[in-house]
């Protein structure tokens, strides 16, 4: 009877869960971004993900950083955000540093943000493959550090994350520099 | 033809669809110009560029807006699933869309529905969505670089900010490794273009030829050098050439636009792309082995 396994065609299939500590949590938070456009549903915790209540938000994992900001934005209450194949990884915190000789390139997952080192300038930005890249991209390059605005807060997905995490990066070292 | 369908980072524009155009330093589909900048900007005028030179065909756009929240990739991918079969177009590249696994598979059969399967290219995004819905092998190239090659080696991956560690730090010393464990895996298409230090060119989980030279460091920093290559390769592929040939010439005309150039950090892609012309007058009958071009010119 596999043929009741089978999923409906045009259903929404996420990789990512977002588990909360009781299920009216995961009801509010459900319509909360349906109405913010994400599509999203409501499904049972696979059993070693479950830490909280029996009910979670599947999402599209991509779509995490945007998420969490909706979330804190409204002050929704969760437990944590995390892959839905068990066994993935963490995030990745490796960041690299390459040395240009005027410029500095950071490097923080796929993402990679260079700036002037005595300037402070950003030039380029450049990995990534989500949508927002080219949108930070436009709105990053040749604004200096400090007035830069930063990816976590105009960017959605995990290629904006990783980007964050250079451009963070880069604050340090320029602070370090100065 | 070949159709490019990918996103740009233009709040509320609408899905745009034909033939591109230059004009000065911009690009112009259906009278919409936008400028040539790091994503799907990049890849359409490095293909738009390389046509021009072989006289062939300009690519068709299939662009939407977006700037991260997903309205202009799911107006591609309804636009694609209601005529894909319809343009049948001979190359198909897929850009900076963002993942959706159901959809990717519904693009899929929509291509198997086309007059002749189109040669499936992806890139950025696109790429992670076919891997994270198990559907590698619907596509004929990938051209990720070597951080996104470690993601495609990474069998519970579904984006590379998920690598495994261990793969993220073996990246710069062992890319054979991980091609070879991408292809055992079966996240490795059949032509995979690995953009780096070094660039690999690999045909069914084999290494065919490396390209280092010339070495200009500074193109890892500069945004859409990876997007430039694929659509080098998308218009050469579309002028039929052998893809393992094509990935080589792709590489290659990178690197010498970036020598050309004299690339530094700060420089923009576009600057990178307008030696194209002269790289292609200088090298490519030699790359090619063909100069039927200038024999017709």
């Amino acid at each position: 009877m596999a043929i009741f396994k089978q999923k409906k065609k045009g259903a929404f299939e996420g990789s990512g869960l977002v588990i909360f500590d009781d299920v009216p949590q995961a009801i509010h938070a459900e319509k909360v971004l349906k109405k913010a456009g994400y599509q999203v549903k409501l499904v049972a915790p696979p059993p070693a993900l479950r830490k909280g209540c029996d009910l979670s938000v599947e999402i599209n994992l991509v779509e995490q950083m945007g998420i969490k900001r909706l979330f804190s934005d409204q002050s929704l209450p969760y437990m944590e955000i995390t892959p839905l194949r068990e066994k993935t990884s963490g995030l990745l915190d490796i960041v690299s540093i390459t040395d240009f000789g005027d410029a500095i390139m950071v490097k923080a997952g796929n993402m990679k943000i260079s700036f002037d080192k005595s300037t402070g300038v950003i030039l380029n930005t450049s990995g990534g493959g989500c949508p927002d890249i080219p949108y930070l991209h436009a709105e990053l390059i040749d604004k200096r550090l400090p007035e830069a605005p930063r990816p976590k807060d105009i960017g959605f997905t995990l290629c904006a994350l990783m980007a964050d995490r250079a451009f963070e990066e880069c604050l340090n070292i320029r602070e370090g520099i100065e | 033809m070949i159709l490019i369908a990918g996103t740009l980072p233009i709040k509320d524009l609408p899905i745009i669809t034909g033939k591109v155009e230059k004009n000065g330093a911009d690009l112009i589909v259906e009278g919409n110009r936008f400028p040539c900048t790091q994503g799907t900007a990049a890849l359409i005028s490095a293909a738009l560029a390389t046509t021009s030179y072989l006289g062939t065909s300009p690519p068709y756009a299939v662009l939407a807006g977006d700037t991260g929240r997903g309205e202009g990739s799911s107006e591609i991918y309804r636009y694609l699933m209601e005529n894909l079969p319809g343009t049948s177009p001979d190359v198909l590249v897929m850009h900076y869309i963002l993942p959706d696994m159901v959809k990717m598979r519904s693009i899929c059969e929509k291509a198997d529905l086309c007059s002749k399967k189109p040669v499936m290219v992806a890139d950025a995004a696109s790429m992670y969505a076919a891997k994270a819905a198990g559907i590698v092998h619907r596509f004929d190239v990938f051209t990720p670089d070597a951080a996104e090659l470690g993601f495609l080696a990474d069998p519970e991956a579904t984006h590379p900010a998920y690598i495994a560690h261990h793969l993220f730090e073996a990246e710069n010393g062992h890319v054979p490794n991980l091609i070879e464990t991408a292809y055992r895996q079966k996240s490795s298409p059949n032509l995979l273009l690995v953009k780096g230090q070094l660039d690999y060119i690999v045909r069914e989980g084999k290494i065919l030829e490396t390209i280092g030279e010339p070495n200009v460091p500074s193109l890892e920093a500069i945004g859409g050098t990876g997007d430039t290559i694929t659509g080098i390769l998308a218009a050469l592929l579309d002028a039929e050439l052998e893809p393992h040939e094509a990935a080589v010439i792709a590489a290659k005309t990178n690197r010498m636009a970036g020598q050309f150039a004299e690339a530094s950090p700060a420089t923009k892609i576009s600057q990178i792309i307008e030696h194209f012309p002269a790289v292609f007058a200088e090298y490519l009958c030699t790359w090619s082995g063909v100069c039927y071009i200038d024999y017709v010119k």
